[in-house]
């Protein structure tokens, strides 16, 4: 059962939950009779997704309920890739911070060499900008749950909004540090322009 | 040249292959590659045996160790024998007709 264990796994998670849960197992313990080729490997995620298709149509039809639920299941995870993410973001803006506003300049000969080096790396300066918004995005997303379902005859999307401090906490620290970001590149901009 | 296959729809292959008695995942992959030549995928073996279930036409018997065998229902044996009807009607026209 366990041949192709973490990649059948994953394959699974094509198909719909309550399919998986009725037939996952059953599927992975014929999918450990034969080499998993690519033919497989297309065959399974095909039906997959054609399942999740068929899914979809049953609850926009009113016939089941469909929920999107980005991460729901995994938000502390989430939160930890959202606050990895802002990590070198907040280095670099905090770094900024106390040596060229608060004037410490043993911090400012520190990190001058690395900051030139970041800032003449293209990538590595887009990654600090785009950064905060993508941390935020992580750490909130599973926060979320978006559901269609009919009620009295009519279709209603249900939005479901629920608090964890940590998700929270992070998602606002992204927020903040993307706006801090952007309101230094504006003045930045301003005083050259002026300059 | 290869026989061409008599069929390629999953659903069809998996009741005829039932027909026979019941039998798990891999028995009925097996199967259906001695007796139409049409390999099946596992993923499209278990959509087409989701389908059926839920339509009623198969169903689950005990698990036999980490195997789950599945049987042709009674209506289901009805739905299969009414679709082979049509395709040996459908058969027997177009032998007719090319003269065969």
């Amino acid at each position: 059962m366990a041949r192709h264990g973490s990649r059948g796994r994953l394959l699974l998670r094509c198909y719909p939950a309550t399919w998986r849960r009725r037939y996952g197992d059953e599927l992975l313990d014929l999918l450990s009779e034969d080499p998993l080729t690519a033919r497989v490997v297309v065959d399974v995620a095909a039906t997959g997704l054609a399942l999740r298709l068929r899914a979809a149509r049953a609850a926009l039809q009113g016939d089941t309920v469909m929920t999107i639920r980005p991460a729901w299941r995994h938000p502390t995870a989430f939160a930890v890739i959202g606050a990895l993410l802002i990590l070198p973001t907040f280095l670099f803006v905090a770094a900024s911070l106390l040596s060229y506003e608060l004037g410490f300049t043993a911090i400012r000969e520190a990190v001058a060499p690395i900051q030139a080096t970041i800032t003449s790396v293209r990538a590595f300066d887009l990654f600090l900008v785009l950064a905060p918004a993508l941390a935020a995005l992580a750490a909130i997303a599973p926060l979320l749950r978006l559901g269609w379902e009919r009620r009295e005859g009519t279709l209603q999307a249900v939005l479901t909004v629920r608090a964890l401090a940590f998700n929270l906490a992070v998602g606002i620290l992204a927020i903040a540090l993307g706006g801090v970001l952007i309101w230094h590149i504006v003045v930045e901009s301003v005083l050259q322009a002026g300059a | 040249m290869a026989e061409p296959a008599p069929t390629t729809d999953p659903g069809l292959l998996l009741m005829i292959s039932l027909a026979s008695g019941p039998k798990h995942g891999h028995a009925m992959l097996l199967d259906i590659a001695d007796f139409a030549g049409v390999r099946l995928g596992p993923g499209t073996l278990y959509g087409a045996l989701s389908r059926l279930e839920d339509e009623g036409h198969v169903a689950p018997l005990p698990n036999e160790g980490r195997r789950r065998p599945y049987r042709l229902t009674p209506g289901g044996r009805r739905a299969l024998e009414r679709r082979l009807g049509g395709l040996n009607r459908a058969v027997r026209t177009g032998l007719q007709r090319v003269g065969a």
